[in-house]
């Protein structure tokens, strides 16, 4: 998954989990960015009694890079705190909830905003008290659900809007087959299969979209660019360095935690438990001895790392899953593999130079950090295959939420922008169809009508209903 | 970089809470008060955005022994940690629990 249950330790942590990352240049307010951070995988819209919500002893951030040096600039503080109305009762709810204030509602969650200006180590409480939503339970409980979110959209002051709470899962892909050794449904007729039999494979199939109907619990913020950019840049000029920032998102416990009765205590100073830039980083470039560590650390100190990111593991696999299917791929990882590439869109950003009219670099840090250029406006036109779809304003240039990331990424370390840093390489031509088969066309912005975006913050679609839950 | 929750757990090791213990261990409840002379928490970051000030009691304090044999023992409340070495103290701990 983008980043989902990606590390063992986190993966026993749900609240403070961190799925998603999305940042972009607001299409309905291209003078904005959208920030998202997800947590909480794989939510079954119908886990009651106790659904789902965040932690209340986690504190969330989204932070972001405006020099470069993979530290935090800027850092968006989220704190949540639950109140239970009547402890006496097991119901979540005892009727209909109608509005953000109904007293129905038996559990519900607020949250402040706090943002930070580190270099001047000036920190403002944007907000506080602010509703979350319910979960989405169903048409008894949550009778008008898309209202029920919408008002708990908060405008904030500075053009600051803000919300936390369920959304539906955006990040579509086809998890059962690509966890089941690397199998792609639409190339499984080229799959090894390590010489099994029987096993039903063999015949080109559509991709599963695995998420369909999970939901997860998203905290967006929506801020004007001059409010993220270095000097307050306003970020017209696209081969600027000011004009792009780095964007990742992290969670934070309290260092000791104990079990004390009726619950825990903590104490301590807070350290970082969770951390995510670009999509699949954790999940699929770092190996499983490090992962843990890798969530501890801090992306400025992610050059520790570089061997995994310059000669990645999946790279190496996919000739060997799919024999014949990348003869050049093969033959290059043979060698003595430095992929720049890959290190450009993970680790850098993409100098000015490679792809005409864009660049997102930052520097020689090497830093996982989702990069954007606030210069490049909204397409017109965009394509889920963002910049290898010749779409600049898409994944790798920040992610939007319909971004097929997992597309991209596979044709990228498939080689298909190998030869853009290395001309004497030439790209198989499976590098460039590679897929997990779950959109129809670039132009597919909904994976097949599985998802259901929405053009307005937050962005994200309505949340699956409890009672729509279709039985197994 | 601060204590693992692995290291927490390690072998060799030995985490108290002050509600429990605080009373049969003579230095303990004076700890947190010295140690704040001894230097700053080992681990900045994040835990510097929202530290409290002050030693509130009130809130738990955790001490966990990271080295017995040197006496080196963390000491967390509220959103801070203090280290201290002091193998007499470390030893009066053990011997607590024994």
């Amino acid at each position: 998954m983008s980043s989902h249950r990606e590390a063992p330790e986190i993966a026993k942590d749900p609240v403070a989990d961190s799925t998603d990352l999305y940042a972009f240049v607001s299409p309905d307010a291209p003078d904005t960015v959208t920030l998202i951070a997800n947590y909480v995988p794989l939510e079954g819209p119908d886990g009651g009694p106790n659904f789902y919500e965040f932690g209340d002893e986690v504190l969330y951030t989204i932070n972001v890079d405006n020099d470069g040096d993979g530290d935090a600039d800027v850092v968006f503080e989220f704190s949540f705190h639950t109140e239970v109305t009547d402890p006496g009762t097991f119901l979540y709810n005892t009727g209909p909830i109608t509005s953000l204030g109904a007293s129905t509602w038996n559990r519900r969650q607020s949250y402040s905003v706090t943002r930070v200006d580190t270099e001047r180590g000036r920190r403002t409480v944007l907000g506080q008290g602010l509703a979350c939503p319910p979960c989405n339970i169903g048409p008894l409980s949550t009778p008008d659900y898309t209202a029920l979110a919408q008002a708990a959209v908060h405008q904030l002051p500075g053009r600051v809007q803000v919300f936390a709470g369920q959304r539906a899962e955006g990040f579509y892909v086809d998890l059962g087959s690509i966890f089941d050794l690397g199998v792609l449904r639409p190339f499984e007729q080229d799959h090894t299969t390590f010489g099994l039999s029987g096993t039903g494979l063999g015949a080109m199939a559509a991709g599963v979209n695995a998420t369909k109907g999970l939901n997860v619990h998203s905290i967006a913020i929506q801020v004007p660019v001059t409010e993220l950019t270095a000097g307050r840049a306003t970020g017209r000029t696209a081969g600027s360095p000011s004009s792009v920032i780095g964007v990742w998102t992290a969670a934070y416990r309290q260092k000791v935690r104990m079990w004390d009765g009726d619950g825990h205590v903590w104490a301590g100073p807070y350290v970082q438990v969770s951390r995510l830039g670009n999509p699949l980083v954790n999940e699929v470039v770092i190996p499983m001895g490090k992962k843990d560590y890798w969530n501890a650390q801090p992306p400025g100190a992610d050059r520790q790392f570089a061997s995994s990111f310059s000669d990645p593991e999946l790279a190496q696999l996919l000739p060997v899953l799919y024999p014949g299917v990348f003869p050049n791929l093969a033959a290059y990882n043979a060698g003595a593999p430095d992929r720049a590439d890959v290190v450009a869109i993970l680790l850098t950003g993409i100098p000015a130079g490679i792809v005409p009219g864009f660049q997102n670099f930052t520097g020689t840090t090497q830093a996982d950090m989702l990069r954007l250029n606030v210069a490049l406006p909204p397409a017109s036109a965009p394509a889920n295959t963002g910049l290898l779809g010749g779409d600049v304003a898409g994944f790798p240039n920040g992610r939007r939420v319909f971004d097929d990331v997992v597309t991209i990424e596979l044709r990228a370390l498939a080689g298909a922008t190998l030869g853009l840093v290395d001309p004497s390489f030439t790209p198989d031509a499976a590098a460039g169809a590679v897929s997990q088969g779950l959109t129809s066309s670039p132009g597919d912005l909904g994976a097949m009508g599985t998802e259901h975006y929405l053009s307005s913050f937050p962005y994200l679609g309505v949340p699956s209903s409890g009672f729509a839950v279709p039985a197994a | 970089m601060g204590v693992s929750r692995r290291t927490f757990l390690g072998r060799g090791t030995l985490a108290v809470a002050a509600a429990g213990v605080l009373s049969s261990v003579p230095g303990l409840s004076g700890l947190l008060t010295s140690a704040e002379a001894d230097g700053p928490a080992v681990d900045a970051g994040a835990g510097d955005a929202g530290a409290a000030a002050g030693g509130d009691l009130a809130e738990p304090l955790v001490a966990h022994v990271r080295d017995v044999t040197t006496g080196e023992i963390s000491v967390f409340n509220g959103t801070r940690e203090v280290v201290v070495r002091d193998p007499q103290l470390a030893g009066r701990l053990v011997r607590a629990v024994r």
